[in-house]
């Protein structure tokens, strides 16, 4: 199994690059799957399409149409259709007779779909499989180089190739990084629109609706979708507050929506309503694990702007826009947004009833065509003739809390999913428990709807984080002269994120080692360098202001123009030394193996002994191997000192005469020794 | 080749080896110096060499009171023409053998510098081409220091192999005595070659390949002996040249047509031995072996080229 082991390392370089296009998610399953399937077999040295290449290459041709068709019918990026022919390529190849030629399109097209994977995804799995890719290929590649040295029949000095090997990657790495870092970014633009992560499996998060209904289990999601520096800053470890994104107040029976439509084109700061003492300021990082594009902040925002969004490319300016339902969005799509906000201080939101427009105070009211008698039968007899808002809003909450359950299982499509939740299942999740409390103060008069957001706030290093399971919905009654004031029908144990500690500790770890990737290789930008190469030659900013001012770098800029020197002169040597080696002579790759092979003849040798002095003494010995020896060493040396080169194949031939005679040897050795043993015996 | 090494043996027996050393010296256009105890059969070995090839001889037994004149020839007045003409000296024949060297003084030492450098013999103005094959075998008893001046280094530089013969083998030594009898040894030695052939011989090994790698060796033996630590002075590039020059003429011993690191190493010492300086202060024929071993340690150190 020559090949063996280079074959497997070129098959799983070519699997590291096509997951890295893989890990974006956006790449049809059926492709994952051949891709999976090819990789197997090709793992397992099955290669089923050794025999018939042509043919098989019309398979792709099937599949170029059906991306092709799927491209056509909108269902699949342009993009996303060509990584994906890409890896169909890869997968082919994998497949084919291993040669030359097919090496060179497997690491071609691993290529291709590493700069596929970076046009599709830019996370921090996407790095590792690049890593994986480079290594896995570049020991394949070396492998193969020494294959081809080697002669054949001959056993490949795998361990001596992966020594150096290690160290040219090492320098091979740390030369990319230093190129990562200093050398000047330029913007520019990947094609292709990015997809928003968290696809799949239903999960908790905040939605772009509140649909009742479906079926399933959600599944609580630790992943940190935002983080929040508050000012002034609270003292407490958990925040357990509401933050809100937006706000519903249309039920049509299914789903809440809004009677309010798009305000204004889009700003750099959006108000929602007036200020007043003790505005709490909080500066927001939406993570790439948020998914929206809508702008959270404490209950009950006032202001919000000063927004950035960053891509790819680098971080700009973003421009909003409020929608209904108190809704702030970011008009153009990036990874992860930040902004600031200003709440109003908790206690009411302020809103006057009469400053709402006619349409959004009747809809406060307004109730399913369809509703369930039921319902209002129940909040009359519960609220016994309670006319205080919050009072009966509380009365509510209370014996909702009281008569139904928490489960973050669904019930199913049904017809009338309120009705389901209050009399059938009495068991739902946040969004039942907020819509039931909402529809019931409207049956009995009270204006109320329906917010969305997040409810919690955990501190870790003076920044508040808040999870995608943290999503939860809650109701604003009106209570007039104070405004909307918030009321949660949910258990107060259900509001926050459901999901197992150990599991957000392990998510928190990925989500810092997550960040430190956007932040230090994503986001890296031209200014980052700028910084680097400043921080490199200034001391940092306000650290020694009461030193003298000196005319001198400081030390740490020698230090690091001594370190960067150092570096510089030890490649240069390893540089000048690696290139100043002399390609190994044919004859010497010769020479060398005629000696592997006599030092399995166990022939005694001297210290330093050349082939040329080996033969001498085996000459003047009357060895038996000289008369097989003579004649190669002769050809040695007429093929590296006399200008004459071995021709081809003549090396193997050489070699196997060398062989027999050392096998020849070997026998009569034996027959030697075994001869005074037989006389002894007799 | 082989017969004139034949021949050689023949005149001192059980000295193959060193006969063959001689012959290689002599194609490879060197002159020779024979360090040795009194008769072991120096001249022997000179005289058998002029007569196997057909060279001319000439013998000088170098004393205290040799003059340069005694050996290069003088200007003679010539009464019946009222000039001056040259009369060489012994020194204008193919074969000199100069014995007890060091016994001579300086000045008649370097007297024979020129003519073994140039091939030449400079007197009064006029310049005087020595016959070609012009070869020199010196002779120099290492054991009797008083009396004798010994060798300057640029005179030994000058010679491209340094041999000793040593004592014969017991056995040859009593074959000597039974077989030899009153016969001279020389009567043995037939004429098997001539200058013609000696100089064609030249001609060939001037004109093997010596590969890159194997240039690059000599060089590297050399740098090993300029920097190695017990060594005051290394190889001089003329030693270089030397070695390469005798290397070329051992790969004709195997009928090669190319110089192997191995004609390198076998000719290290008998041309380097006596070209390097030693730093300790052992002099004559302690510091020729001092000298042999330690470019036997380096030929071990510096790797030959594969």
């Amino acid at each position: 199994m020559r090949h063996g082991l280079r074959l497997r390392l070129r098959d799983l370089g070519a699997g590291a690059a096509f997951a890295s296009m893989g890990v974006s998610g956006q790449l049809p399953v059926w492709t994952l799957a051949l891709y999976g399937l090819a990789l197997l077999c090709a793992l397992m040295g099955r290669r089923l399409f050794g025999r018939r290449a042509k043919l098989t290459a019309l398979l792709l041709l099937v599949v170029a149409v059906v991306l092709g068709m799927n491209v056509l019918a909108g269902s699949l990026n342009l993009v996303v259709a060509a990584c994906a022919f890409a890896g169909l390529i890869s997968a082919h190849r994998l497949l084919s007779t291993p040669e030359p030629a097919t090496d060179g399109q497997v690491h071609l097209s691993g290529l291709l779909m590493v700069a596929g994977g970076a046009a599709l995804t830019g996370e921090l799995t996407y790095g590792v499989c690049l890593v994986a890719f480079g290594v896995l290929s570049s020991m394949s590649l070396a492998l193969g180089v020494v294959e081809a040295a080697v002669p054949e029949g001959e056993p490949v000095p795998v361990r001596q190739v992966m020594r150096p090997l290690a160290t040219g990657l090492t320098f091979a790495v740390a030369g990319a990084v230093a190129f990562f870092i200093l050398f000047p970014r330029l913007n520019w633009n990947m094609m292709g629109p990015r997809a928003a992560p968290g696809l799949g499996a239903a999960t908790t998060g905040f939605s772009n609706t509140v649909r009742l209904g479906g079926a399933g289990t959600i599944k609580g999601n630790p992943r940190i979708v935002l983080r929040a520096t508050l000012d002034p800053a609270p003292d407490k470890e958990n925040l357990d507050a509401y933050w809100v994104g937006r706000t519903y107040d249309i039920f049509d029976g299914q789903e809440w929506t809004n009677v309010g439509g798009a305000r204004g084109t889009g700003d750099w700061m959006v108000t929602l309503r007036p200020g007043s003492e003790g505005l709490i300021h909080q500066r927001v990082e939406l993570l790439p694990a948020y998914g929206a594009s809508t702008l959270v902040a404490l209950e009950t925002p006032s202001r919000l702007g000063n927004a950035a969004s960053h891509t790819q490319t680098g971080s700009r300016r973003a421009r909003i826009q409020e929608l209904g339902g108190g809704e702030v969005r970011f008009l153009d799509p990036g990874i992860a947004f930040s902004y600031e906000a200003y709440s109003l201080p908790p206690g009411g939101s302020g809103d006057s009833f009469q400053k709402l427009p006619a349409n959004e105070q009747d809809a406060l009211l307004t109730l399913p065509e369809n509703i369930d008698p039921r319902v209002a039968q129940t909040a009359a007899r519960v609220l016994n003739g309670e006319r205080e808002p919050l009072a009966a809003a509380q009365k509510l909450a209370a014996w909702l809390q009281r008569e139904n359950s928490y489960t973050l299982e669904l019930g199913g499509d049904v017809e009338d999913p309120l009705a389901d939740f209050l009399f059938e299942r009495k068991a739902g999740h946040c969004e039942h428990f907020a819509t039931a409390l909402t529809l019931m103060l409207r049956t009995q008069g009270f204006r109320a709807r329906l917010a969305t957001g997040f409810f919690g706030g955990e501190r870790v290093n003076d920044v508040y984080i808040v999870r995608a399971g943290d999503a939860h919905a809650w109701t604003h009654v009106l209570v007039p002269g104070r405004g909307f004031v918030t009321v949660d029908a949910t258990p107060p144990a259900h509001r926050a994120s459901q999901a197992s500690e150990f599991l957000q500790d392990l998510l928190g770890f990925y989500e810092s080692l997550e960040e430190r990737w956007r932040s230090a290789v994503v986001d890296y930008s031209f200014r980052d360098q700028l910084d680097v190469a400043r921080a490199l030659v200034r001391p940092p900013k306000g650290s020694d202001e009461d030193e003298s001012p000196s005319r001198l770098p400081p030390l740490r800029a020698w230090a690091t123009a001594l370190v960067a020197g150092a570096v510089t002169y030890g490649v240069w040597r390893r540089l000048a030394r690696f290139l100043g080696r002399e390609r190994p002579h044919d004859a010497t790759r010769f020479v060398d193996a005629v000696e592997a092979q006599l030092a399995s003849a166990r022939l005694e040798r001297h210290e330093g002994e050349t082939l040329e002095e080996l033969d001498a003494r085996l000459a003047r010995e009357h060895h038996p191997l000289s008369p097989a020896l003579s004649p190669i060493t002769r050809r040695y040396l007429e093929a590296r000192f006399g200008g004459r080169p071995l021709r081809q194949g003549e090396s193997a031939e050489l070699l196997a005469t060398l062989k027999r005679a050392i096998a020849a040897d070997a026998r009569r050795a034996a027959a030697e020794e075994r001869a005074p043993r037989a006389r002894r015996a007799s | 080749m082989e017969r004139i090494a034949t021949q050689l043996g023949r005149a001192v027996q059980g000295k193959e080896a060193q006969a063959q050393l001689v012959v290689t010296c002599l194609v490879a256009g060197g002159h020779l110096l024979l360090e040795d105890v009194p008769g072991v059969g120096k001249t022997t070995l000179a005289e058998a060499l002029a007569r196997a090839c057909g060279l001319s001889f000439a013998r000088v037994q170098f004393t205290a009171d040799l003059m340069p004149a005694d050996i290069l020839g003088a200007q003679v007045f010539h009464a019946q023409s009222a000039t001056f003409q040259f009369r060489p000296g012994p020194l204008f024949r193919q074969l000199v053998l100069a014995d007890e060297l060091n016994r001579a003084p300086p000045r008649t030492q370097s007297a024979l510098l020129e003519a073994m450098a140039q091939g030449q013999v400079s007197l009064d103005g006029a310049t005087y081409p020595l016959p070609a094959p012009f070869t020199v075998v010196a002779t120099q008893n290492p054991v009797d220091f008083s009396g004798t001046y010994p060798l300057p280094d640029s005179q030994l530089d000058r010679f491209m192999v340094r041999m000793s013969l040593g004592h014969p083998a017991p056995e040859v030594e009593s074959r000597l005595l039974t077989t030899r009898g009153v016969a001279p040894a020389l009567d043995a030695v037939e004429l098997v070659s001539g200058p013609e052939e000696v100089a064609s011989l030249r001609a060939l090994a001037a004109e093997l390949k010596l590969d890159g790698a194997v240039a690059d060796y000599v060089v590297r033996l050399a740098t090993a002996t300029r920097q190695h630590g017990d060594i005051e002075r290394g190889a001089s590039t003329r030693a270089v040249l030397a070695l390469g020059a005798a290397a070329r003429a051992q790969a004709l011993w195997e009928s090669r047509d190319f110089v192997t690191p191995g004609d390198v190493r076998a000719l290290l010492v008998p041309c380097w031995a006596h070209r390097v300086l030693l730093r300790s202060a052992v002099q004559g024929v302690t510091a020729r072996d001092e000298a042999a071993h330690l470019l036997e340690e380096i030929s071990r150190k510096v790797p030959a080229p594969r």
